[in-house]
């Protein structure tokens, strides 16, 4: 029993890592909380939705598409609500991307509806059983899916040119400036980067859960920020590992002491920390240091 | 009051219209010492809620519970205002999100209150506007004086700059504290209004988004000074009724005048334009917030501006 708890809550905490990666990497290199970032979510299972309805295409073709639908997204973010808004007013671009929010998540109600849309079967249902564990394919499928991007993400931030030029972005803005970062490119490509993955996330949020709704995206965007906090803002690794806990946090809490404390349980989580360890699990400095 | 004036339909947008205007002066107070929140939809619903208790469980009028409802928010302000001194930033707005989140679960999980099924058959409580016409005016009285007295000039200060305010003998915590608490009770009052007016509630009335509204009236308006709040809540909750007005002036043209080429095509589409089911216009709220952060970060209106048009007070004038 709990081995398949375990799995359950690492799926879970699976997209959860997913989405709060994008925003711990925007935080990172802007500072910023990136509040639209569910809705990217939202919009990247849409985006797969529709690729299997209507294009009738296989899974990967939806995830890459969804995918690059939200890299587009968020370079177009870029441009509409972050460049264009004063930067001497901290809360300009935060409130300027609340609205991006507001006009995506409509947008998605005007389109497609308020009502949650099923998601079609597109992978084989079959059940594998290993020992205590019973895991089916499509489990298997999002957690290798989600761990793979992981690994993928992690090399390139640790291994290209421009990973460490975002690694040397997050560190301080005018020093790599001064060393020849293109800023601006790299606050580019971490906004596509981070929307892409999330574009993914929602897709596999979708297979998971069979269905897709326009509301999805702000549950996604809370808990995305508590595993950014749990992580420490800005730290990647961190992002990995605390989506993973809080999935697993969850999962068991939800399967020995109730469902409704399930919720109840991540958000003290967020408060506590909040309170006496602000700096998150792995974090090693704090917003103001910036 | 306004019985024979009002037609239902006004009388409830202006209803509306207030409570919103409340719930702006709410989130204004802790914002004057630099704190942002988002959770003021949370201590509406403490508001509502306590309010509404009273007023079924207990039988008590509903002035009592109005009041009732405020007090108890406004301790819950300061309760969540203790932590609220540590942080601030983007720490802060996850602190206030994440209390807002938790009251929607208590209030979700808790029987008493309706639970899932929601809270239902609140008293109707038919005297909301005279509460907001009365509550309303002395909102701005109150924050017309405070700008002018030592405690407003206090969380001015605290709001440029905290350590500076403390080195000059500001006592930061005291004044923080009252502020959050004070924002609190105001929503707290806010809350029962909103409870009383639409008799039912559940957990998810005062969700995150509604804090996020109440965040963006006052950003629109202008936070920099205390006609803002109204300017910003009235601004956008009249937007869609008054281009629900413009279309249904529309309709009263005539078909004939609009039956050849051009002219149809505008009227069809201005038709269309100005017909504001809420996700539209949510979405034309969403693109008021990202023009006027490029165009006027400040808001609408800013303590400048207001400076430099107001007539020069008795006894004294402006530096």
């Amino acid at each position: 029993m709990i081995y398949q708890q375990v799995i359950n809550g690492l799926m879970l905490g699976a997209s959860y890592s997913l989405v709060a990666i994008g925003y711990t990497l925007i935080f990172g290199v802007l500072g910023l909380l990136y509040f639209a970032h569910g809705e990217v979510f939202m919009v990247g299972a849409f985006v797969g939705l529709y690729l299997v309805l209507y294009a009738h295409a296989n899974i990967y073709v939806a995830l890459l598409g969804a995918m690059v639908a939200c890299a587009a997204l968020g370079v177009a973010a870029v441009y509409v609500a972050v460049r264009p808004v004063a930067k001497d007013r901290p809360l300009a671009p935060l409130i300027s991307t609340i609205g991006l929010t507001i006009i995506l998540q409509n947008l998605a109600v005007y389109i497609f509806g308020g009502q949650q849309v099923a998601f079609p079967e597109t992978i084989k249902q079959t059940l594998y059983t290993i020992g205590p564990i019973t895991i089916s394919s499509v489990q298997l499928f999002i957690l290798g899916v989600a761990v793979g991007l992981m690994v993928l993400l992690w090399l390139f931030i640790e291994r290209t040119k421009i990973g460490r030029a975002i690694r040397a972005t997050a560190e301080n803005h005018e020093t790599a400036a001064l060393l020849g970062v293109d800023v601006n490119k790299v606050i580019l490509v971490t906004f596509m980067i981070g929307s892409g993955i999330a574009g993914i996330a929602g897709v596999l949020d979708g297979i998971k859960n069979s269905g897709v709704s326009p509301f999805m995206g702000l549950s996604a965007a809370v808990k995305g920020l508590i595993v950014m906090l749990l992580g420490g803002l800005g730290n990647v690794f961190g992002a990995m590992i605390a989506g993973l806990m809080l999935g697993m946090i969850e999962i068991l809490s939800a399967a020995y002491i109730g469902t409704t404390e399930r919720d109840l349980f991540s958000f003290m989580i967020l408060i506590l920390i909040l309170i006496y360890r602000p700096t998150g699990l792995f974090g090693t400095r704090t917003a103001d240091e910036r | 009051m306004f019985d024979g004036l009002l037609d239902g339909y006004t009388r409830s947008i202006l209803i509306f219209a207030g409570i919103n205007v409340v719930a702006a002066y709410s989130f204004y107070v802790p914002f004057k010492t630099g704190q942002v929140s988002l959770g003021q939809a949370g201590f509406m619903a403490v508001g509502a809620y306590t309010a509404a208790i009273m007023t079924q469980k207990f039988g008590l009028p509903f002035w009592a519970g109005f009041l009732v409802g405020g007090f108890i928010a406004g301790i819950v302000g300061v309760v969540v205002g203790f932590p609220a001194l540590r942080i601030k930033g983007i720490y802060l707005l996850l602190l206030t999100l994440g209390f807002s989140e938790i009251v929607q679960v208590i209030a979700l999980s808790w029987d008493y209150v309706g639970g899932a099924q929601g809270f239902r058959q609140i008293a109707f409580n038919r005297y909301t506007l005279d509460y907001l016409v009365v509550l309303i005016p002395l909102l701005i009285w109150f924050f017309a004086r405070l700008e002018r007295s030592s405690l407003g000039r206090a969380m001015d200060s605290i709001h440029q700059d905290e350590t500076a305010a403390e080195v000059m003998g500001i006592d930061v915590v005291r004044t923080k504290l009252f502020a959050f608490g004070l924002g609190a009770m105001i929503a707290g009052f806010a809350g029962a209004l909103y409870a009383h007016h639409a008799t039912f509630m559940d957990s998810s009335t005062f969700n995150i988004m509604m804090g996020v509204e109440i965040l963006m009236f006052v950003v629109v308006g202008g936070g920099s000074t205390y006609w803002g709040p109204l300017l910003g809540a009235l601004f956008l909750t009249l937007l869609p009724e008054f281009l629900r007005t413009l279309r249904e002036w529309l309709e009263l043209v005539p078909v004939s005048w609009m039956n050849f080429f051009p002219a149809n095509r505008v009227y069809d589409f201005l038709h269309e334009f100005l017909d504001f089911e809420n996700a539209k216009r949510l979405i034309v709220y969403g693109i008021i917030l990202i023009v006027m952060m490029i165009l006027r970060p400040d808001g609408m209106l800013t303590r400048d501006q207001l400076r430099r048009f107001s007539l020069p007070r008795l006894g004294r004038r402006h530096g």
